[in-house]
């Protein structure tokens, strides 16, 4: 069930009504029927694996009950790693077992050596990487005190699995979502109204923006051998902004959902290709997982090196990186791609320069870090796209070669065109919009006919140009 | 809180209401939905639907072959059962399986007549076609304007679908009759290499759409139709063909069917073809004829 798919808008018109007609009593009610919907909006994929998201949400619960209880610190560190075990190795197997198996094997043939241990033909329980990191997110600050654990376990589940941001995020920490949960939502019209100018955002960026740019970037990587390098690098800047599109327009979709549900999700994007450096551009990508592993993995990291000096937090950005592209996948183009971005910030971290504010003037000077900051971004995402290194290699080699200076043949001109003017529309809006909350909270109080004039026009132009095949949103493979 | 849940519900709705004229405008111009990506197959729905077939008891199917080689007005006035023809071009034994599978649970037909030739065992299936099986029955045949949402495409495709189509003229049992000045030589008078990797498949879907019938308690009256003498002018090509018609007829028979075979170079001769698989009108009608002659006894 594709948030972009007709059954979901059926689903979540019928989940809808029933919660603010029906189920609007009491909270209780109301987080009662969030979980009965989100198991199932996530049985929809599988039936098979909501087994595994209620034993997870279960045990995490428990064990949250018995840290709170425990007296000694002892017996909260141990339930503590119950939790840690349980959720990072769930994730080792599903998500990361075929790779090390694989990686193992590898690394001995080089020796010649031929362990051949057998990889399993695991599926990959979708969401997997976000409910874990929920869950987790929940027993750390527990065990920090940072919050109690939550006595009301329908809350509790509700939170880990609350549909709209089950399948790819926002990860929500405990202390945003919980105590939403543990109090009746009312319906809030500007709410409402500001969660649909969302969707409707995060659908243009999706079916117009993201799902047109993909079917051209399959073809260029498909056949990047042949091609010139001014179609690679073409192909480069479409990946990087489909990815952008895709995600940040799945989490437009999300928040706005949730919105219309009565809940305020964590903001996931905030024009990170206005960043003017990579430091700044990884505080505006992906936000909750970035603030997630900064929290619980940077920070104890920078705790434990403080002794190093500069050479300390280089260690520590490089491995929270590495960590943040496995997080990603299971391939070394991942790791690789975590790593190069943790590099990029050893110039910053020497100047000094990792945690200073830039103010967005619109200078040149400004606009030429801007696009320097794109293209180190848009270089790296080319090991994010690549099925594996020997390809992301064969793609760089063949990139920077003379035929950059080449034309090629666009044979799709109407898409061609449709999408970048989608693209330069959708960098203007946010340019404009770049201090709100997202591109179309648009402030035109007293002039509604102008308002809806605006909405209609965006609406008729993803109808009329959204991409023809509608495709799965990448962050559903992590 | 009712209050202004009703005012966001009643602006969603206007919204709504825009769209749906919106879209019902665009039908209403011709601008139908993409349901599959044979347009033919498309228009043709569409002109069912609009005739309201409701009762159908012998039902022809398969690719163009069946299309233009049956010639409805003589089927209609030999056969006093209420007739239809599902053809459309291109289609494989595989897509015709599954067609069959949504046809027969809503016209609940006696009779199945699948003129077929080997065109129709060369290629994959066509998924496409599972976006018109798979839709419930209350789109097909009330409102088909729901494929606009339920198998959406942008507006703009659905424009370049409609400049792109090739009009159909289809009589009023869903035939159509071939002439020499519609076809295009050198894109129909291909000779298609035989069998293919997915001629396999399909022999599997023949067998499969047989014991499917059987188990409805439809007779499938399977018919061969013609090819043209140069189709098979070596020795190889009519061993094939041979074995191609001996697979066939096994099949059909072994699940109970009828399996007639009208390739016969001395009766149709090479003017009666367009191309390689095509009979001309002409040839048609008396395809036709020998048909209804053998049908008698076998369909009442």
């Amino acid at each position: 069930m594709l948030f972009t798919s007709f059954t979901f808008v059926l689903f979540f018109i019928l989940v809808f009504l029933l919660y603010w007609f029906i189920f609007n009593r009491t909270y209780k009610l109301q987080n009662a029927f969030i979980l009965a919907a989100s198991c199932v909006f996530y049985a929809w994929w599988d039936w098979r694996f909501l087994l595994l998201l209620i034993a997870t949400s279960a045990l995490s619960y428990f064990l949250g009950l018995g840290m709170d209880k425990s007296k000694t610190e002892k017996q909260r560190r141990l339930l503590l790693s119950i939790g840690l075990l349980q959720g990072l190795g769930c994730l080792a197997f599903f998500k990361y077992f075929n790779f090390l198996v694989s990686s193992f094997n590898s690394l001995f043939s080089v020796f010649n050596i031929r362990p051949d241990l057998p990889t399993l033909n695991i599926m990959f329980p979708l969401g997997i990487s976000f409910y874990t990191f929920r869950t987790l997110s929940y027993l750390l600050d527990i065990k920090s005190g940072k919050i109690r654990a939550a006595s009301d376990w329908v809350a509790f589940f509700s939170y880990v699995s609350f549909f709209p941001c089950l399948i790819s995020g926002p990860i929500d920490r405990p202390k945003t979502l919980i105590p939403q949960l543990e109090k009746q939502r009312v319906f809030d019209y500007g709410m409402a109204a500001d969660g649909m100018r969302q969707i409707l955002w995060g659908l243009f960026k999706k079916i117009v923006i993201a799902d047109n740019c993909a079917s051209f970037t399959n073809e260029i990587v498909n056949h990047y051998t042949t091609l010139p390098a001014s179609a690679l690098l073409f192909g480069a800047f479409l990946f990087t902004i489909q990815v952008y599109a895709d995600f940040s327009g799945y989490s437009d979709m999300a928040i706005g959902l949730s919105s219309l549900l009565g809940f305020r999700v964590t903001r996931n994007f905030n024009t990170p290709f206005f960043a003017q450096n990579i430091a700044e551009f990884w505080r505006r990508w992906h936000i909750s997982l970035t603030s997630w592993l900064t929290d619980y993995v940077f920070t104890p990291l920078a705790i434990y090196f403080r002794n190093y000096g500069k050479l300390g937090l280089i260690f520590a950005i490089t491995i929270n990186f590495t960590l943040i592209g496995l997080w990603h996948g299971a391939n070394w183009t991942f790791i690789l791609f975590g790593f190069l971005n943790g590099c990029y910030f050893i110039p910053l971290i020497l100047q000094g320069g990792v945690n200073k504010q830039k103010k967005n003037t619109g200078s040149l000077k400004v606009f030429i870090s801007t696009l320097g900051t794109f293209a180190l971004v848009m270089f790296t995402f080319i090991l994010f796209r690549a099925d594996s290194l020997q390809q992301a290699l064969g793609y760089y080699r063949r990139l920077f070669s003379v035929s950059l200076f080449s034309g090629f043949a666009i044979t799709e001109k109407v898409n061609t065109i449709t999408t970048i003017a989608a693209i330069a529309l959708m960098f203007w809006v946010e340019w404009q919009q770049r201090d709100k909350q997202h591109a179309l909270q648009i402030n035109l109080t007293g002039r509604p006919v102008l308002r809806a004039l605006i909405y209609l026009g965006l609406i008729f132009f993803i109808l009329s140009f959204s991409a023809t095949k509608n495709r799965d949103f990448i962050y559903f493979n992590f | 809180m009712k209050k202004p849940l009703n005012r966001f519900l009643i602006k969603v709705l206007l919204f709504a209401l825009i769209l749906t004229v919106f879209f019902e405008t665009l039908f209403r111009l011709g601008f139908a939905p993409i349901v599959t990506n044979s347009t033919f197959f498309d228009q043709k729905m569409l002109a069912v639907q609009k005739q309201s077939i409701k009762n159908v008891k012998l039902l022809a199917m398969g690719s163009s072959v069946a299309l233009y080689e049956l010639n409805s007005k003589i089927i209609a006035r030999h056969i006093e059962l209420p007739y239809y023809n599902f053809a459309s071009w291109g289609l494989q034994i595989t897509d015709t399986k599954a067609l069959l599978t949504s046809f027969v649970s809503r016209y609940h037909p006696r009779y199945v007549i699948l003129c077929s030739s080997i065109g129709d065992f060369i290629t994959p299936r066509n998924e496409t076609y599972l976006n018109y099986v798979n839709a419930c029955d209350f789109i097909k045949n009330d409102m088909p304007e729901c494929f606009y949402f339920t198998n959406y495409n942008s507006v703009y495709q659905v424009v370049r679908r409609k400049l792109i189509t090739y009009p159909i003229a289809l009589d009023q049992w869903g035939g159509a009759s071939l002439s020499i000045k519609e076809i295009n030589k050198d894109k129909w008078n291909e000779h298609n290499i035989f069998p293919t990797r997915y001629t396999p498949g399909n022999y599997l879907a023949l067998e499969s759409l047989a014991s499917f019938l059987k188990t409805q308690k439809v007779k499938l009256i399977f018919i061969q139709v013609p090819l043209k003498k140069s189709y098979a002018n070596t020795h190889q090509s009519q061993r094939l063909l041979s074995w191609h018609f001996e697979r066939c007829r096994s099949i059909v028979e072994a699940q109970g069917g009828t399996y007639l075979n009208y390739y016969n170079t001395a009766v149709f001769a090479d003017n009666l073809f367009t191309d390689q698989y095509h009979l001309l009108n002409e040839g048609s009608i008396i395809l036709t004829k020998e048909i209804l002659r053998d049908l008698k006894g076998i369909v009442r």
